[in-house]
C-alpha cells in the first residue's frame, strides 16, 4: 500500500482542500477588451434576443468576464457562435466608439444602465454582471483626462487592428500579427483534442472556455483575470494535471506574467508547483523562496494582520522548504528544514502550524521507514484539540495504514476509517474521502478480499467529483485514484482477463503520464502483473528482465522478484542469499508482507533439495505471522504450501484436512491460478489417497479417485482459462494415469493425446511434476 | 624593447588626439552627449596639440549644405528637449547627419514619453507595459535601412539601442560590433556593447576592431567580469602609454581596487581624483562605500571625510542617484538609519534601476530591524541582478536574524557560488551549518574560508571553537596556532581578536599532553591578556607543581620514559617567543 500523503503539499492558496486565490483586494481596469465586454453585455440588457440564444450568451459572460483580453476577432467570433445579431449589434457600437471621438466613448460610458438604480435588470448592483459593471464605472471614473485619452487610442487600435490585418498589417504590427496567428493555430489543435476527449462539451461555453485556458496571452492580465488564471491552473495541477497546461507552456505564461507585474507573488508559487512537475529541484526551490520573500512583503502591507501575517508566512515558508525537500527524497535537508518551522512556530505558539508540521514530522519519518505511531496519536489528539477536520482525519488514516500494517484488528481500522468519513462528509472533505475509499481498497486488498476490493475501487472511481468548483474535471488525478485503479488492474489480471487489464493501464497512461508523480505506482503495478504471468507460463527468460525495471521503481520488490527469477531457473543458492538477505531488511523495516513471501520462497527452495521436513517449521511461521495479521490469501497461500509439504512427507490424508481450510477462502477470493493450484493439489492428494488405499478396499479408494477426477478436470478448466500450458500438461498428465488406473482408457487416451499435442507445442522437458506445487 | 614599445604609443599619442577631437565634434553636432564627453575627457588628459596640427574640419557634402537650415533649426529645438518638432523639421533630410538626428529624436520623444507615462499608467499591472511606442517603427525603418547598407556608424549605434530596447539582444550584439566597426572611436557604442557581454567566451568571440580605443574597452569588460587582475594590468598600461592624467582611468582603478576591497589603494585614487576634479559626481557613491567600509575595518573615524564628501556633493546636485546614495551612507554611519533610507529611496526614484540602493536600503532596514522590508529591498535588487551577491547575501543575513538558519543556506549558498573566494559568505555558510548542528559541513566551510583568504580573521578561530565542541584536541590546538600565527602576522590590532582564548587552550593543550615548556610559554602570553591573567597565573602554578612532582624521582630515569609515554601529536611545538603582541 503505498502512502497516500505525498501529495499533501501545504498550499497557502487552499483551506480545507479547497483553493482561494482571492484573497487581494479587487484592483481591475478599463482595458479596450473589457468595454467589448461592456458593450455586449448592454446589447444583452437593452436588445431582445430569443431564449436559446439568450441562454447561450449567458453562459458565455463568466468565461469572458474572468478570461484574458481576447483580441477583436476572437471575441467577435465567440460571440458571433451564439448569437450573430448581437455580435453585429456590438461590433457596431464599438464602431461607432472607434471611428467617432472620444466623446462617444464618454457617451457609451454615460449610458451603461447603472446598477444602482436598474432594480428589475439583469445589471443589479449585487449580480455577476452588475458587479462587473460597478467595477468597471468606478475604474473608468478614477482615470484622469491623460489616461483616458489613452484608452480611447488604445480601443481605437484594438479596433483597428483588427480590420487592418489582413491588408498590410503585417508589416506595421508584426509582432502583433504573429501573435494572433498563434493563437489561432493552437486553439484549433487544442480544442479538437479536447473535444475528442468529451463529448459532451458541445456548446460554444466550453469550446470558448478551453481557448481561453489553452491559448497562451500575451497581453497584461489584470488582477482579476491573473488570479482567475492562477487558481485555475493550481487546481488543475492538483487535480488532474493533464488538463493543465503543459509545463513549457504555463512557464512561458508565467514568465510573460511575471514580466508585467514581478509583484504578482503567486505566479512564483505556480511556478513552484510547476517545477516541481518536471522534478526541477533548482527551480522549484528558487520559486518557492522567491515566493516566500514576496509573500511576507504583502503580508507586511496589508496592515490588518500585521506582524503576525509576517511571522505565518515565515513558518509556512519553512514547511514548505521542508517538503520540497521530502519531494525530492532530500530527508536530511527536510528533517532540518522541518527542525526549524517547529521551532518558529513553537516560538510564536501557532498551533496550527505546529500541527502542521507535526503531520509532515510523522509523513517525514515513515518516508525514513522508521516507526512513528506515536508521534501520529498525538497528532490526532492535537488536531482534534484544535479543530482541524482535515489534519485529524489525515492523521487517523496514517494511523489505519500503520495499523494494517502491523496486524490490528480489522474490525478496528473499520470503525476508525468510518468514523472519519462522517467527519470527511460533513465537512465535505473531497480529498480524504477519495484517499479513505482506496485506503479502504488497499486494507480489503491486503487482507485478500478481493471482492471487498473490487467494490470499493468501483465505489471511489463512480463517484462524481465533490468539489465546489470543478473546472470540467471528472476524475482527478490524485494518489487514490492512481492507486485504486492499480488494484482494479490487479484484480482484473488475478482473474486472467488481461485485456480489461490492459484497458486500464491505457487509461492509467493517459491519465497519470509517466513524467508524473503517480507513475510509478502503476509502472510497477504493471510490471508486477507481466512478471507473474510470465512466471506462470514459466518463460522465464522473459520475466528476468523485467526484474531490472522492478528494481528501479522498488528496490525491495525487486529483490524478490530476483530471487524468484534466479529459484526457477535453478540457482538456488544465489537466491537462497538474496532471500536471506531480505528477510533480514524486511524484519527492520517491519514489511509483514514480504517476510511472509520471502519465508514461502525459502520454504520452496527446500523442496527442491528434497528436505521437506526442514520446510515445515518455517511454513508454519509464515502461516502464524500471516494469521496474525489477518493476511488471508497469504494465510491460504501458506496452508497450500504446507499441504504440498504433507502431501510429499507421505501424509496425503493430512495434506487434505490441512487443505480443506485454505479450499473456501481460495475459491472465494482468489486468484484464477491459486484456485487451479488448489484444485490439483487436492486432486493430487486425493489420488495420492486412492493410491494407498486402493490395493486394500477398493471402494474407498473409488471415492477419492472420483474425487480427483473431478479436482483434476476443475483444474484444467481453471488454467486453460489462463492459457496456462505448462500447467495444463501437468494436469494432462495426471488425468491420463488416473483414468488409465481406474481402467477408463478412452479417457486416458484422450487426456494422453492432449499432453501429448501440449508437449509437442512446448517443446521444453517437462519438470518433475511431483516437486511442484 | 617595452621602451620602444612604449615610445611608439607616444608617438601616437597626437594621432589620438586628434582622433579624439574629431569624435567629439561629430558627437556633439549629433545630440550624442555622453560620448562627447567621455571623448572630451580623454582629450583633456593628453597634451595640446600645436595650432597647425589641429585635425580638419570633416567634409560638407553637398547634401549637407541642402539640409544646412533644417538642420540647424532642428538641432537647436532638439537641445531644448522639444524632439518631436525637431524631428517634424528633420523628415525629409538625406545628409547621414541629418538623419540620424530624425531618428534620434524620435527614440527620445518616445522614451521621454514613457517616461512621462509610467507616472499615470492605466492599471498597476500596467507598470511592466509601458514602452516606448516609437521602437518597432524606428526598427522597421531602420532594418530596412540596415538591409540596404545605408547606415553610418552613429545610425548603427541607434540601431543597437532600439533592439537592446525591444530586448533582441542577439541581433542588437551583432549590431554594436558593425557600428564599432564602423566608427571604433565612438565610445557610446562600446559601453552599450559592454552591457550586453556575460561572459569571457563571448568576449572573445566577438570581432572587434584593433584601436586604441580597445584597450580600453577589454579593461572595462575585465573590471565587469570581476577580473580584477587583468583589469590593473590594462589600466596600468595605459597609464604608461601617456593616459596618466586621465580622470575615467584613475576613476575605474579605484572601482577596481574597490571591487577587491583593497580599500586604502581605492581611497587614496579616489582622493587624488577628487583634488583633479573636484566638482565629479560620478562614482562618488563608490567613493563613500569605501569611507563607510573602512570605518568599520579600521575603526578610525571617516565620518569628517564623508560628512564633507556629502556636503559637497549637495553643493553641486543634490538630485543625482550618487549625491542621494552618498547621503545615505552618511546617515547610516551616524546610525540614522530612516533618513538613510530615505534617501536610498530618493536615490531609487531618480533612478529604479539603480542596484547599489537597493542592497544598501536592504542594509539599512536590516539596521532598523525592520526585517520585511530589507528582504523586500533584497528581491529587488536581485530582480535587477540576479548576481548580485550582496543583495543574496544580506537575504542570507535577514533570515539568519530571524532564526532560521536553515532557510538561509540557500541564500548564502547563493552567494557563495557568485563569490566563489569570499570568505565572508563561508564563514556565514559555517556558522549556518553549525547552528543546524551540521559539524563536517561547517568545519569544510570555516576550512575553505580560511584557505580562500580570511578577510575577517574569524574562521579560524571558529573552526578551532568547533574541533573544541567535538573534542578534536589536535585539531582544535593546531587551528588556535594557525590563528594565532595569523592574528600576529597581519600586524593590525583587531578589535575583536581572541588571541587570550586560543592562548588559554593551547596551555591546557600543551599541559595535558605534558609538554610543559611550551605550556608554560602560553600560560605567559596569557598574562598579558587582562580576561586570561588568572588563568595563566593558575596554570603556571599547576606547572610548576608538576614539575616539582616530576623532577623529586630521579629525573634521567624517568626522562626517557616520559619521551616515549608523550602522545603522538600532529602539531609541532611552535616557538612562541618569535610573536609580538
Amino acid at each position: 500500500m503505498a502512502s497516500v500523503h505525498e501529495s499533501l503539499y501545504f498550499n497557502p492558496m487552499m483551506t480545507n482542500g479547497v483553493v482561494h486565490a482571492n484573497v487581494f483586494g479587487i484592483k481591475d481596469w478599463v482595458s479596450p477588451y473589457k468595454i467589448s465586454v461592456l458593450a455586449l453585455l448592454y446589447e444583452m440588457t437593452s436588445s431582445k434576443i430569443t431564449l436559446p440564444e439568450r441562454r447561450r450568451l449567458n453562459k458565455l459572460i463568466l468565461p469572458l468576464q474572468q478570461g484574458p483580453d481576447l483580441s477583436l476577432g476572437q471575441f467577435l467570433k465567440t460571440v458571433e457562435e451564439c448569437c450573430p445579431k448581437t455580435a453585429y449589434a456590438v461590433k457596431l457600437r464599438l464602431h461607432e466608439m472607434a471611428d467617432g471621438e472620444l466623446k462617444d466613448m464618454e457617451y457609451f460610458f454615460s449610458t451603461l444602465p447603472t446598477p444602482f438604480t436598474a432594480f428589475d435588470s439583469e445589471a443589479y448592483k449585487t449580480s455577476v454582471v452588475g458587479l462587473f459593471m460597478r467595477h468597471m464605472l468606478l475604474a473608468y471614473n478614477k482615470l484622469s483626462f491623460s489616461q483616458v485619452y489613452k484608452l480611447y487610442k488604445s480601443l481605437q487600435h484594438y479596433y483597428h487592428s483588427h480590420y487592418a490585418k489582413p491588408t498590410d498589417g503585417q508589416v506595421c504590427v508584426p509582432t502583433l500579427a504573429a501573435d494572433d496567428s498563434d493563437m489561432d493555430l493552437t486553439s484549433t489543435e487544442d480544442t479538437v483534442g479536447d473535444r475528442a476527449d468529451k463529448e459532451e462539451l458541445d456548446t460554444p461555453l466550453h469550446e470558448s472556455e478551453l481557448r481561453c485556458d489553452n491559448t497562451p496571452s500575451r497581453g497584461p492580465l489584470s488582477q482579476k483575470q491573473a488570479e482567475y488564471f492562477l487558481s485555475r491552473q493550481a487546481y488543475l495541477l492538483k487535480n488532474d494535471e493533464n488538463k493543465a497546461l503543459r509545463p513549457a507552456a504555463l512557464q512561458e505564461e508565467l514568465n510573460n506574467m511575471l514580466k508585467f507585474n514581478p509583484d504578482f507573488a503567486e505566479a512564483h508559487y505556480l511556478n513552484y508547483l510547476n517545477s516541481m512537475r518536471v522534478q526541477d529541484i533548482f527551480l522549484s526551490a528558487h520559486s518557492l523562496l522567491h515566493y516566500f520573500d514576496r509573500l511576507i512583503l504583502s503580508s507586511n502591507e496589508g496592515k490588518s494582520n500585521g506582524d503576525e501575517g509576517y511571522g505565518r508566512s515565515l513558518r509556512y515558508a519553512a514547511l514548505n522548504l521542508a517538503s520540497l525537500h521530502c519531494r525530492f527524497g532530500h530527508y536530511q535537508q527536510a528533517d532540518l528544514a522541518l527542525q526549524e518551522a517547529i521551532r518558529i512556530a513553537q516560538e510564536s505558539n501557532d498551533h496550527v502550524c505546529l500541527q502542521h508540521c507535526l503531520s509532515w514530522l510523522y509523513t517525514l519519518e515513515h518516508m525514513k521507514g522508521s516507526e512513528s505511531t506515536v508521534l501520529t496519536q498525538d497528532s490526532v489528539k492535537m488536531a482534534a484539540h484544535f479543530c482541524l477536520p482535515y489534519l485529524g482525519s489525515l492523521d487517523i488514516q496514517s494511523l489505519v495504514q500503520q495499523g494494517a500494517m502491523q496486524g490490528k484488528a480489522a474490525h478496528k481500522l473499520m470503525d476508525a476509517l468510518k468514523d472519519t468519513e462522517i467527519l470527511h462528509w460533513k465537512h465535505s472533505l473531497s480529498e480524504l474521502i477519495e484517499i479513505s475509499l482506496a485506503q479502504t481498497t488497499s486494507i480489503w486488498r491486503m487482507y485478500g478480499k478481493s471482492t471487498m476490493a473490487l467494490q470499493q475501487a468501483q465505489l471511489l472511481l463512480n463517484m462524481s467529483s465533490l468539489e465546489p468548483v470543478n473546472f470540467g474535471v471528472h476524475q482527478n488525478n490524485t494518489e487514490a485514484f492512481a492507486v485504486a485503479l492499480c488494484h482494479l488492474a490487479e484484480l482484473h489480471a488475478e482473474q486472467g482477463l488481461y485485456s480489461a487489464t490492459a484497458e486500464i493501464f491505457q487509461h492509467l497512461k493517459e491519465q497519470f503520464p509517466p513524467h508524473t508523480q503517480h507513475s510509478k505506482l502503476w509502472m510497477l503495478c504493471n510490471l508486477k502483473i507481466q512478471f507473474e504471468r510470465h512466471m506462470n507460463n514459466r518463460k522465464y527468460h522473459l520475466a528476468e528482465p523485467l526484474v531490472k525495471a522492478m528494481s528501479a521503481l522498488n528496490k525491495t520488490e525487486g529483490l524478490y522478484r530476483k530471487a524468484q527469477v534466479l529459484k526457477a531457473l535453478n540457482r538456488s543458492t544465489e537466491a537462497y542469499s538474496i532471500l536471506q538477505q531480505l528477510q533480514v531488511h524486511c524484519e527492520k523495516t517491519k514489511c509483514t508482507e514480504i517476510i511472509i513471501r520471502v519465508m514461502l520462497s525459502t520454504a520452496e527452495l527446500h523442496w527442491e533439495s528434497s528436505s521437506f521436513s526442514t520446510a515445515l517449521p518455517l511454513l508454519l511461521q509464515a502461516l502464524a505471522l500471516a494469521r496474525q495479521h489477518h493476511l488471508q490469501s497469504l494465510a491460504s497461500e501458506g496452508v497450500l504450501h504446507l499441504a504440498f509439504t504433507q502431501l510429499m512427507l507421505g501424509i496425503p490424508g493430512q495434506a487434505l484436512t490441512v487443505l480443506h481450510e485454505a479450499m473456501e477462502p481460495i475459491l472465494a477470493h482468489g486468484a484464477v491460478i491459486d484456485k487451479g493450484r488448489a484444485m490439483l493439489l487436492a486432486a493430487r492428494c486425493h489420488m495420492a489417497v486412492a493410491g494407498f488405499r486402493l490395493k486394500e478396499q477398493g471402494h474407498l479408494g473409488q471415492h477419492s479417485a472420483a474425487l480427483a477426477v473431478d479436482g483434476l478436470n476443475e483444474a484444467e478448466s481453471y488454467f486453460s482459462r489462463l492459457s496456462c500450458k505448462e500447467r495444463l500438461r501437468d494436469v494432462h498428465y495426471l488425468q491420463a494415469q488416473l483414468h488409465r488406473s481406474l481402467g477408463q482408457t478412452a479417457q486416458s487416451n484422450k487426456s494422453a493425446m492432449n499432453f501429448r499435442l501440449l508437449d509437442q507445442e512446448l517443446q521444453s522437458p517437462a519438470p518433475p511434476v511431483f516437486m511442484q506445487l | 624593447m617595452k621602451m620602444a614599445a612604449l615610445c611608439s604609443e607616444f608617438g601616437d599619442l597626437a594621432q589620438i588626439k586628434k582622433q579624439l577631437i574629431s569624435v567629439i565634434s561629430l558627437c556633439k553636432e549629433r545630440g550624442v552627449l555622453h560620448s562627447a564627453k567621455w571623448a572630451s575627457e580623454l582629450a583633456f588628459a593628453l597634451d595640446p596639440l600645436p595650432k597647425d596640427n589641429l585635425p580638419p574640419e570633416p567634409a560638407f557634402t553637398e547634401e549637407d549644405a541642402q539640409d544646412l537650415d533644417a538642420f540647424t533649426l532642428a538641432k537647436s529645438y532638439f537641445d531644448l528637449k522639444e524632439y518631436d518638432r525637431a524631428a517634424y523639421f528633420l523628415k525629409g533630410c538625406c545628409s547621414q547627419k541629418a538623419y540620424f538626428l530624425y531618428m534620434y529624436s524620435r527614440y527620445l520623444s518616445g522614451e521621454k514619453k514613457k517616461d512621462d507615462e509610467t507616472v499615470d499608467s492605466l492599471g498597476p499591472l500596467e507598470k511592466g507595459q509601458v514602452r516606448n511606442e516609437a521602437l518597432r517603427e524606428l526598427r522597421v525603418e531602420l532594418s530596412k535601412k540596415h538591409t540596404a547598407r545605408e547606415l553610418d556608424g552613429f545610425t548603427l549605434y541607434l540601431y543597437g539601442v532600439v533592439l537592446r530596447k525591444l530586448d533582441l539582444l542577439k541581433e542588437a550584439v551583432e549590431v554594436f560590433v558593425e557600428a564599432i566597426q564602423a566608427l571604433p572611436l565612438h565610445w557610446g557604442a562600446w559601453l552599450e556593447l559592454s552591457n550586453l557581454i556575460t561572459n569571457i567566451e563571448m568576449l572573445k568571440s566577438l570581432s572587434l576592431p584593433d584601436c586604441w580605443i580597445k584597450d580600453f574597452f577589454m579593461a572595462h569588460m575585465y573590471t565587469e567580469l570581476q577580473m580584477i587582475k587583468e583589469a590593473l594590468q590594462k589600466y596600468q598600461n595605459l597609464i604608461e602609454a601617456g593616459f596618466s592624467k586621465s580622470t575615467y582611468i584613475i576613476s575605474q582603478i579605484a572601482v577596481a581596487y574597490h571591487n577587491i576591497r583593497d580599500i586604502d589603494q581605492a581611497l587614496a585614487l579616489f582622493n587624488e581624483l577628487r583634488e583633479h576634479d573636484p566638482y565629479r559626481i560620478d562614482n562618488m557613491d563608490t567613493f563613500s562605500n569605501l569611507l563607510y567600509v573602512k570605518c568599520f575595518v579600521s575603526l578610525q573615524s571617516m565620518k569628517p571625510e564623508l560628512s564633507y564628501l556629502a556636503h559637497n556633493l549637495v553643493e553641486i546636485d543634490k538630485y543625482r542617484v550618487e549625491t542621494c546614495c552618498v547621503i545615505g551612507n552618511y546617515y547610516s554611519l551616524r546610525s540614522q538609519h530612516e533618513k538613510a533610507a530615505l534617501y536610498f529611496q530618493r536615490a531609487l526614484k531618480l533612478n529604479p534601476r539603480c542596484l547599489g540602493a537597493w542592497t544598501l536600503m536592504g542594509h539599512e532596514y536590516m539596521e532598523m530591524k525592520n526585517t520585511s522590508a530589507a528582504i523586500q529591498a533584497y528581491r529587488h535588487a536581485i530582480e535587477v541582478n540576479k548576481r548580485d551577491y550582496r543583495a543574496w547575501y544580506g537575504l542570507g543575513q535577514t533570515y539568519e536574524i530571524l532564526k532560521m538558519p536553515f532557510y538561509c543556506l540557500y541564500y548564502y549558498r547563493k552567494a557563495h557560488q557568485l563569490r566563489p573566494n569570499d570568505s565572508r559568505m563561508l564563514v556565514a555558510l559555517g556558522e549556518s551549518y553549525e547552528k543546524l548542528s551540521q559539524q563536517v559541513e561547517a568545519k569544510k566551510c570555516y576550512w575553505r574560508a580560511y584557505s580562500v583568504g580570511d578577510v575577517e580573521k574569524m574562521a579560524l578561530l571558529k573552526l578551532a571553537k568547533l574541533h573544541e565542541q567535538l573534542n578534536e584536541s589536535d585539531d582544535a590546538a593546531q587551528c588556535y596556532m594557525l590563528y594565532i600565527q595569523d592574528i600576529f602576522s597581519c600586524g593590525e590590532q583587531l578589535e575583536h581578536a581572541e588571541v587570550s582564548t586560543a592562548l588559554r587552550y593551547l596551555g591546557q593543550y600543551y599541559f595535558k599532553s605534558k609538554l610543559y615548556d611550551e605550556a608554560s610559554i602560553c600560560a605567559q602570553r596569557c598574562c598579558d591578556y587582562n580576561d586570561a591573567r588568572e588563568e595563566g597565573k593558575a596554570l603556571l602554578r599547576q606547572i610548576s607543581q608538576v614539575r616539582d612532582q616530576v623532577e623529586t624521582p630521579s629525573a634521567d630515569l624517568f626522562t626517557p620514559l616520559s619521551n616515549i609515554n608523550t602522545p603522538v601529536r600532529r602539531v609541532s611545538p611552535l616557538n612562541l617567543i618569535s610573536f609580538t603582541p
